[in-house]
């Protein structure tokens, strides 16, 4: 379990600490109002370094995304995030652990959601900011076009 | 994370996520998080737990009805710990035998990983292309021989960890997954090789070498393995 950085065994500490990995800052904070979630189209995009099996694989410092249409079989969801330092072992047992679309079907299903994207991303985390924004702003480019008016955003 | 939250919703799509780790999300200030306590590589807590899983999904996109932000806000559920089975011991014998060898290694866990496929029908084996003997091949290579370009190693040396973690999780009383990992670094011939290949690695003249070496090859956690060779 992940408390606060000062409540970790040191080494995790020391490992995710802000003096070692550098957060980017910004002025200020965009807040897009919208429709009511029942009445929202819904992406996923995660950041877990997931993709295709037979995909390219994410290497360091990589900030391009890969591409998971929904229709995705769970049995070819691979990750190839560079890290070692988080547990695989719940992915391994249930993609839904790190990539929640079975979750995200169902409450399309019950009317929480209003729909769900047809294709959803993935990028691998800890990337530099400078080299994701270009593949982020193409990325929201490929969102409107699938009509999608929400990203669930989920780190690893 | 947080950084693609800013980018998207400049860009018009509005944006709610999860957070893993609080401080990060308190510099980023992206427009909706929703702070977990739960470890890290599994962001909706609890694998094989839809109810759990759905409870936390429908608590972050309820934070896109909200325009207040940037929004920080606190799950209040956690993850109880797993069973404390400190004295859990491997029911497979993996002990290394005379002449053996990491392909050896290998091959005597192939039936526990076709159980544990047969199982959840699917694995997350395959970034490297490579059959595990083929994998395996290439690390004893690299440790005996010329080392390959870091990549297809990485990607070789995440396939066969995935497999090992697989397969332990198919054995008869496959105790808990920090148990399993706890007899990953303590028991395999695999992690031995790689707390060997460490240092090769660090003393190679290729960047990218240095990089898995210092990196990505031997988590954090488990770094006090490598004595003083870092």
């Amino acid at each position: 379990m992940v408390r606060r950085l000062s409540e970790l065994p040191e080494v995790e500490a020391k490992h995710l600490g802000t003096d070692r990995i550098k957060c980017p800052t910004y002025d200020d904070t965009p807040l897009l109002s919208g429709t009511p979630l029942a009445q929202r189209r819904v992406a996923i995009v995660s950041t877990a370094g997931l993709h295709r099996r037979g995909d390219r694989a994410f290497d360091r410092d990589d900030g391009s995304y890969r591409v998971i249409p929904a229709e995705t079989p769970a049995s070819d969801l691979v990750m190839s995030h560079v890290s070692v330092n988080f547990d695989r072992t719940g992915f391994q047992q249930d993609h839904n652990v790190v990539f929640p679309i079975d979750r995200l079907r169902e409450l399309v299903a019950d009317g929480t959601v209003g729909s769900m994207a047809s294709v959803h991303y993935s990028f691998m985390g800890a990337f530099p900011v400078d080299a994701a924004l270009p593949h982020a702003k193409h990325l929201a480019g490929l969102l409107k076009a699938d009509k999608v008016d929400a990203a669930l955003l989920v780190p690893v | 994370m947080g950084a693609l939250g800013h980018f998207l919703e400049r860009e018009g799509i509005p944006t709610a996520g999860i957070s893993l780790v609080r401080e990060h999300t308190e510099i980023v200030r992206p427009p909706r998080a929703l702070w977990v306590t739960f470890d890290l590589g599994r962001p909706l807590g609890k694998p094989d737990d839809a109810p759990f899983q759905t409870r936390v999904l429908r608590a972050a996109l309820a934070l896109l009805e909200r325009t207040d932000g940037p929004l920080l806000v606190d799950y209040p559920e956690a993850v109880e710990g797993e069973v404390d089975l400190s004295g859990w011991a491997c029911p497979i014998s993996l002990a290394p035998r005379p002449s053996d060898t990491l392909g050896a290694e290998v091959a005597r866990l192939a039936t526990w990983y076709d159980r544990a496929v047969a199982a959840r029908g699917r694995t997350t084996v395959g970034t490297s292309g490579l059959d595990m003997p083929a994998a395996a091949a290439l690390v004893s290579g690299a440790l005996d021989g010329a080392l390959p370009p870091a990549q297809p190693l990485k990607l070789a040396v995440d396939d066969l960890r995935a497999f090992y973690l697989e397969a332990a999780s198919a054995f008869p009383d496959p105790g808990t997954t920090k148990t399993r990992v706890a007899w990953f670094w303590d028991e395999t011939l695999l992690a031995k090789a790689l707390l060997r290949l460490q240092p090769k690695l660090a003393a190679s003249d290729d960047g990218q070498h240095k990089v898995l070496a210092n990196l990505t090859l031997i988590p954090a956690t488990q770094r006090h393995r490598l004595g003083g060779s870092t």
